[in-house]
């Protein structure tokens, strides 16, 4: 090798060195690193193995014990509720073909298919969906998500010991018939029923094998796949299930999870052809994964929301609304969003994300031009009794996410002392460190997020009731209280919907939080793996899933 | 000998001990449990998942508790991964982390021992220089840098070998992990032998071998080398105990389903069995190689087999 050919060779490193980094993406030379083109055909692949990578490792594959979303991923594949989800992420029907609802919303009963089964051949019965149910309340489970049945009669009250198991409102009326009572009319029930915690468990492998059920050689599930492999923190192997009701529609014959924690690992396993689809990317790589593999890189809305919480009950914020008014008022969120986050998410005004059918109750001062509202936060920031000379001087509380996240909340900081002149910094500590302290309500200003459980406004609602044990910043107004008890009682949705609508309202009027952006689910996906669509709950099923004939050059 | 081994290995038994005292009394300490996460649980549902793994007992108990299961071999329940206990995770993790670790551990000895000895004899020449410019390099690279770099240049740009994943028994799987755990170990290890090399042949008993007439092979085979081992086992003791019980870096970046990484995550997520087990694996190991280490002296050294 000549020198001159030693030195390319040398530069051609050092931008593979950057492109793998947290560097600015700008400065790498994407060309050296261009994947092969890939053609696809419009027939089925010969092989129908999908690689997939997950987040984490999910806490346990058993459904009731499950409480992460990469949990949530996997039983998916291996297990299905009364209810499950399309490919868009809807509510669909699942073990249950049909159901009814009485006039008040308060008894639902549901026809289970009677060709539904195991697994391992045995039929599936309403008594199975009664056993895993109660098995998810009782206390002796130790379910941290037993509260997700709280629709359900008794389900607080067995969960917290108070009566025994057998009183909570679900009965088998015969083999394929369920029936449901509800403590309040629940118009997400089907939302609800198709979460992992709610799905059947077989009740003989947990007797035979207690913890151990969960083991691929022991594992009993009625999903569209089954466990083949389980490989602690590397990787979760699935074969097609011939023993579900519909595998005739089911075309992967085998779905692989590896578990990669680092977003960096999953571009670079994509990259290599590993895995046609990954749960993430380091969002500081999007601009220079866009410019390799242009549409493979999928954004789309997710139903979760990041923001700052102010506690309302210690000085500087409690009955001060003029100084919280001023914070929300004076960030730039768009250009916040689009220079610190890579344009990755989308900015955030209100509790909730865009959600179909509920009208986003846009706060007055999103019409307000910048100059207008920059001089309204400094006029309500002088109202509150700050100055240049007195200024504002406090922490925003955060966890060590990421170096994104990090310098985000340094440009929210240095956007407060351009406009106001406060003087805010940044304090980072460890998650169950900041989890205790907001507990204990210590930290005054500080991190906060929610990402919906199911695709209805209340799963952020309840958030501020007085008493929520994630309301961090102690919000407390009876109006809100009562409009959220009045969606609790209220069977139409649209009715529902603006009760919401008008809560939220109320939220913005107290300025009880500082909304920053709304969450984006970022994905790579291969242009051959077909049968998905981006959806706000970012569940895509592997059941609908495909391979189509391809080839790389 | 025997006596000395078991009279060492006796003496293990209390510093293990304070090992899982220190490790239990401050994981507890620190603020937080295992069952506090993004959402908060309702308290009775709190409670009874604490009482189910008994936290809820006060803390002199759950002490006792955890060495009355230790004695029987059982680490315990993990409260992270539930329904997974430690002692599979570590059964699980364990002979992955060995593999790459004593995989890494030889390639460096091999090469590093190579590079050094041969950097030591021809000390003041540019092999010397060369050699040790580039031991310096590799002990200041992070392995954060040449792990992913190896994928991009191996996997991704010449599709030779796998990017991540493990299969038992795989070579391609261990290649790339090996390597990049084995670069700041092999830089280590050259610079050591080098020094000890020159140490050893400045020694009295080369020079006499010298005055002997000796041809300079058969004094570097016979009399020099063994000594020169010296410092590598004293390294190699602490090293292998470290590479055994897994790299994070390696783990995370290349997908592997070692214990490495709970070394990190398990006290963060405050999963005091994971923690602690992993805790006991680690110092049984370190004192276990570092008895073997003093064994290997003796062999090397007959000055140490008379004190």
């Amino acid at each position: 090798m000549t020198a001159l050919r030693r030195r390319a060779a040398w530069a051609s490193v050092a931008c593979l060195i950057a492109g793998c980094g947290s560097v600015d993406p700008s400065t790498t030379a994407p060309g050296s690193l261009a994947p092969r083109s890939i053609a696809v055909g419009t027939a089925l692949a010969a092989e129908q193995t999908l690689g997939r990578a997950l987040d984490d490792t999910p806490r346990s594959l058993d459904p009731q014990l499950s409480t992460d979303v990469q949990g949530q991923r996997v039983l998916d594949d291996l297990f299905e509720g009364l209810t499950t989800v399309d490919i868009a992420g809807k509510a669909a029907a699942g073990v249950a073909s049909s159901w009814e609802s009485s006039a008040d919303g308060k008894t639902w009963v549901f026809h289970l298919r009677p060709e539904a089964r195991w697994s391992n051949g045995a039929p599936l019965t309403a008594g199975d969906f009664v056993y895993s149910w109660r098995r998810l309340v009782n206390p002796k489970t130790g379910a941290e998500y037993a509260q997700g049945l709280a629709a359900i009669d008794n389900a607080l009250a067995i969960a917290s010991g108070q009566k025994p198991t057998d009183t909570l409102g679900v009965e088998a009326l015969d083999e394929h018939t369920l029936r449901v009572r509800l403590s309040g009319p629940t118009p997400y029930l089907l939302d609800l029923l198709s979460q992992q915690y709610t799905y059947p468990v077989y009740e003989p492998a947990i007797t035979r094998y207690g913890d151990a059920w969960v083991r691929p050689e022991h594992l009993v599930c009625n999903g569209p796949f089954v466990l083949r492999e389980n490989v602690l923190g590397s990787r979760i192997t699935l074969e097609k299930n011939g023993n579900y009701w519909d595998s005739a529609h089911v075309r992967l014959q085998r779905v692989v999870y590896y578990i990669l924690t680092d977003t960096s690992a999953q571009a670079s396993r994509f990259l290599a052809g590993d895995v046609a689809w990954t749960d993430s990317f380091p969002p500081s790589q999007r601009s220079w994964l866009k410019s390799v593999i242009g549409d493979q890189v999928v954004n789309s809305p997710y139903f979760g929301n990041f923001m700052l919480g102010m506690n309302l009950h210690q000085p500087p914020f409690k009955d001060n609304l003029p100084l919280r008014r001023a914070l929300v008022l004076a960030l730039d969120r768009a250009p916040l969003a689009r220079y610190m986050r890579e344009g990755v998410y989308q900015p955030a005004y209100t509790l909730m994300p865009p959600l179909p059918d509920y009208q986003l109750p846009l706060p007055d001062w999103t019409s307000l031009s910048t100059e207008a509202r920059h001089a309204l936060a400094r006029q309500l920031y002088a109202q509150a009794g700050y100055s240049d000379r007195h200024p504002l001087r406090l922490d925003i509380d955060e966890t060590m996410l990421d170096a994104g996240t990090r310098h985000f909340f340094d440009a929210v900081a240095a956007n407060w002392r351009s406009v106001l002149g406060a003087e805010i910094h940044i304090d980072e500590r460890e998650f169950k460190v900041l989890l205790q302290d907001l507990q204990l309500h210590k930290l005054l200003l500080f991190h906060d997020a929610w990402i919906g459980d199911y695709p209805d406004p209340y799963t952020f609602m309840q958030i501020f009731y007085t008493g929520n044990g994630n309301n961090h910043g102690g919000y407390s107004n009876p109006r809100f209280d009562q409009l959220i008890d009045a969606a609790g009682q209220e069977p139409d949705n649209s009715r529902r919907f603006r009760l919401f609508e008008q809560a939220e309202r109320l939220l913005d009027d107290d300025a009880a939080f500082i909304p920053l952006y709304y969450y984006a689910t970022r994905h790579l996906v291969k242009p051959y793996l077909r049968g998905w669509q981006s959806n706000i709950m970012d569940r895509n099923l592997s059941r609908y899933m495909y391979l189509l004939e391809h080839q790389e050059r | 000998m025997l006596r000395y081994t078991v009279r060492r290995l006796l003496g293990a038994i209390p510093t293990l001990l304070v090992i899982i005292t220190l490790a239990f009394v401050l994981l507890h300490m620190a603020p937080g449990g295992p069952f506090d996460g993004a959402k908060r649980l309702l308290p009775q549902i709190q409670k009874s998942i604490e009482a189910k793994y008994h936290l809820d007992e006060p803390l002199w108990r759950q002490y006792l508790r955890y060495l009355a299961d230790l004695a029987h071999g059982d680490l315990g329940p993990s409260f992270q991964y539930r329904s997974t206990s430690v002692n599979e995770i570590i059964a699980q993790g364990l002979p992955v982390d060995a593999t790459i670790g004593l995989t890494a551990i030889a390639l460096a000895v091999a090469i590093g021992g190579a590079v050094g000895v041969n950097a030591g004899l021809r000390r003041g020449t540019p092999w010397d220089y060369g050699s040790m410019g580039l031991a310096v390099a590799g002990i200041s690279t992070p392995v954060f840098v040449v792990a992913p770099l190896l994928i991009l240049i191996f996997a991704i740009k010449l599709h030779w070998l796998p990017a991540g994943d493990w299969v038992h028994g795989s070579l391609s799987h261990l290649l790339l992990p090996a390597i990049a755990l084995a670069l700041p170990y092999t830089a280590y290890v050259a610079r050591l032998m080098r020094g000890s090399t020159i140490d050893v042949l400045n020694s009295g008993f080369i020079r006499t071998a010298r005055a002997k007439g000796l041809p300079l092979r058969l004094i570097i085979w016979r009399h020099a080398l063994r000594p020169t081992l010296t410092p590598l086992v004293s390294f190699l003791g602490p090293a292998i105990a470290g590479v055994v019980t897994g790299s994070i870096v390696v783990e995370t970046v290349f997908g592997l389903p070692g214990i490495g990484r709970y070394f990190i995550t398990a006290a963060l997520n405050r999963d005091y069995t994971l923690v602690i087990g992993i805790t006991v694996l680690y110092g049984a190991l370190i004192i276990l190689f570092n008895l073997l280490a003093d064994l290997c002296y003796a062999w090397i050294d007959p000055r140490v087999r008379l004190r």
